[in-house]
């Protein structure tokens, strides 16, 4: 109905008002349960709720933007190791989601005996609840009774102690977000490569065009939107992914794998007993949601990814 | 002549490398299913988890973790199911009737500020779910809502709201406009013309935002760990976290992988059943073909 974006102001309000009338339940939802419990959490973070040592936790008090400053001076080492935890590890997950997705469906996308099969199997990690699977991972990892370690002595290699160091702890974290995650990635690519024209390989192979320049060449451009997509969405996504975090490393050793959203839960909800450090969660989650928001503008602004939900 | 027998070894090479990737990255993927299958069936006590447990012999299979799990746990195994189909239900429901009435206002209608509303959800949609716990905690707590069914059914019904709404959009742009006008020539009013035309052709993606709706609560954990403090309104989330987290640092994998194998059992089904659509839903329409 596109026709009518020519008319005035008052006659497309009195033939489209009730377009607010059916937004009017999600408007309220959005309003109640997500806009103003983030403008709480931003004023939260600019009190001493549960830092203040004031005895009761319910008595707080506005103290401006005094845990920034923290933030950024004494507690500027935890702040800086939370950003590069946090971007190591959405843009290292994203980069391995993208290379194997991209090498599998390459791979998939030929004419090759047990396709079917090979897709079926390779995307049943993606049907599986990644809680679920997340918190069997956890199990796998452990040193004394986890299942990696006991294939390894099974081939003669001692126990790794997994957790306990932090390169092997992102190993252990890296690949289970690849086991989680490169299903669907694979399909996805498998879906655009299927829709590019035939007739172009066609072409590029009588031009005399080989294989590997056939790839960087035709099926990579043709991919770009849906590489661009994927992986902004994917990058958010693992940004703020809680489990994988939560359930294998818990952040550890130490804080060296700890992101922005496990750090808040902890602060908020850590450790049973201790006094909710409610001030302090709040003020990483207005930092996590400030560099979310900020990578989001200059994507959408710099490409043209919204064109389908808006048209 | 020897040129093209050349060719047609590298082909054979090729398809053999091919085949050689596939099958590496199907056994990654299986490699964790089988060990939750075959441990599922395992009586091999905790402490002797070594790779034998992987091969095992028909004798020391039996369905005593299955059995465990369905009958000797507390709180039940019923108690947590019902739980969990009470709020992954309700919050489907109401998810679903929030998702219906966005997508039809913003893939129908032509109304001032529409833009601007797209962008205020999508922005909105952008803070971190994880973070709304804290204030939710907070307001629920001086509400008197922690550890009751409704103080957990708000905040799963507003999750995936956004997502399923956009998701419905996309689908009822792929509808004609020319089937809700005849419905209008037909003498409907536009209400009437969307319930009993519109909707109808929509099953398909009202059933997949239902289904989503469904299984964030349904798998949730972090949400539920904080606002039930009563363990006979736990789910089955918090109940598998508690059967693979015990104090003495090794879990009791039989019970862990069969309580996980029967509660992903639904879900398994219903994604391989609708594999083609879900991918394409989750993709918002992005990728194409």
């Amino acid at each position: 109905m596109a026709d009518l974006r020519d008319q005035t102001l008052s006659f497309r309000l009195r033939r489209e008002w009730p377009a607010y009338v059916y937004l009017l339940p999600t408007t309220l939802v959005l309003l109640f349960l997500n806009a103003y419990p983030v403008a709480y959490t931003i004023y939260i973070s600019t009190t001493d709720f549960g830092t203040g040592g004031k005895g009761s936790l319910l008595s707080y008090h506005y103290i401006g933007l005094s845990n920034y400053v923290y933030a950024l001076t004494t507690g500027l080492s935890t702040t800086t190791a939370l950003i590069e935890n946090s971007f190591f590890w959405a843009a290292g997950s994203v980069a391995l989601f993208l290379l194997i997705g991209l090498g599998l469906a390459t791979v998939l996308n030929q004419e090759i005996r047990g396709k079917t099969v090979y897709r079926t199997i390779i995307l049943l990690p993606w049907a599986m609840p990644a809680f679920i699977t997340i918190l069997i991972w956890a199990n796998m990892w452990g040193y004394s009774y986890g299942i990696i370690n006991g294939v390894l002595n099974s081939v003669g290699i001692r126990s790794v102690d997994w957790l306990q160091h932090t390169d092997t702890a992102w190993a252990a974290l890296f690949i289970t977000n690849v086991w989680l995650s490169f299903p669907f990635y694979t399909v996805v690519f498998v879906a655009t490569m299927q829709a590019i024209p035939r007739d172009l390989y066609e072409a590029a192979s009588i031009d005399g065009a080989s294989g590997f320049s056939q790839f960087f060449r035709i099926t990579l451009p043709y991919l770009r939107p849906t590489i661009v997509f994927v992986g902004l969405m994917g990058f958010l996504f693992t940004f703020n992914n809680f489990y994988p975090i939560y359930l294998i490393t818990s952040g550890g050793p130490g804080i060296s794998t700890q992101i922005f959203i496990t750090e808040s839960y902890n602060q908020a909800f850590g450790s049973l007993g201790a006094t909710p450090a409610f001030s302090t969660a709040a003020l990483y989650s207005v930092i996590d949601f400030v560099i979310i928001i900020t990578i989001t503008v200059v994507v959408i602004w710099r490409t043209d990814l919204t064109r389908n939900w808006l048209k | 002549m020897r040129a093209r027998r050349g060719r047609k070894w590298v082909r054979l090479g090729k398809r053999i490398a091919s085949h050689v990737v596939l099958i590496v990255a199907c056994a990654f993927a299986l490699f964790p299913i089988y060990f939750i299958v075959i441990t599922s069936f395992s009586t091999l006590p905790v402490a002797s988890i070594t790779a034998q447990v992987l091969i095992p012999k028909m004798s020391q299979l039996s369905l005593a973790s299955y059995h465990a799990i369905l009958y000797s746990q507390s709180p039940s195994f019923v108690s947590l199911l019902g739980n969990s189909v009470i709020f992954a239900g309700s919050a489907a429901l109401i998810g679903l009737l929030l998702a219906a009435f966005t997508g039809f206002a913003l893939s129908k209608f032509n109304f001032p500020g529409r833009r601007t509303f797209v962008y205020f959800i999508l922005l909105i949609s952008l803070f971190p779910s994880f973070v709304l716990i804290l204030p939710f905690y907070l307001e629920f707590a001086k509400l008197g809502l922690i550890d009751s069914y409704l103080g957990l059914i708000i905040p799963y019904s507003a999750g995936a709201v956004v997502f399923s709404g956009i998701l419905v959009k996309n689908y009822m742009d792929s509808i004609p406009d020319d089937i809700e006008e005849a419905a209008l020539v037909d003498g409907l009013s536009r209400t009437q013309a969307f319930f009993r035309v519109l909707l109808p052709l929509c099953y398909p993606v009202l059933g997949l935002a239902a289904f989503l709706a469904f299984v964030g609560p349904y798998t949730d954990y972090a949400l539920a760990h904080v606002f039930l403090t009563s363990s006979d309104k736990w789910t089955l989330a918090l109940g598998l976290y508690n059967v693979a987290n015990t104090d003495t640092g090794q879990s009791n994998y039989g019970l862990v992988t069969a309580f996980a194998i029967v509660m992903s059992i639904p879900i398994v089904a219903f994604y391989m059943a609708f594999q083609r659509y879900i991918i394409g839903g989750l993709t918002l329409g992005a990728v194409r073909g």
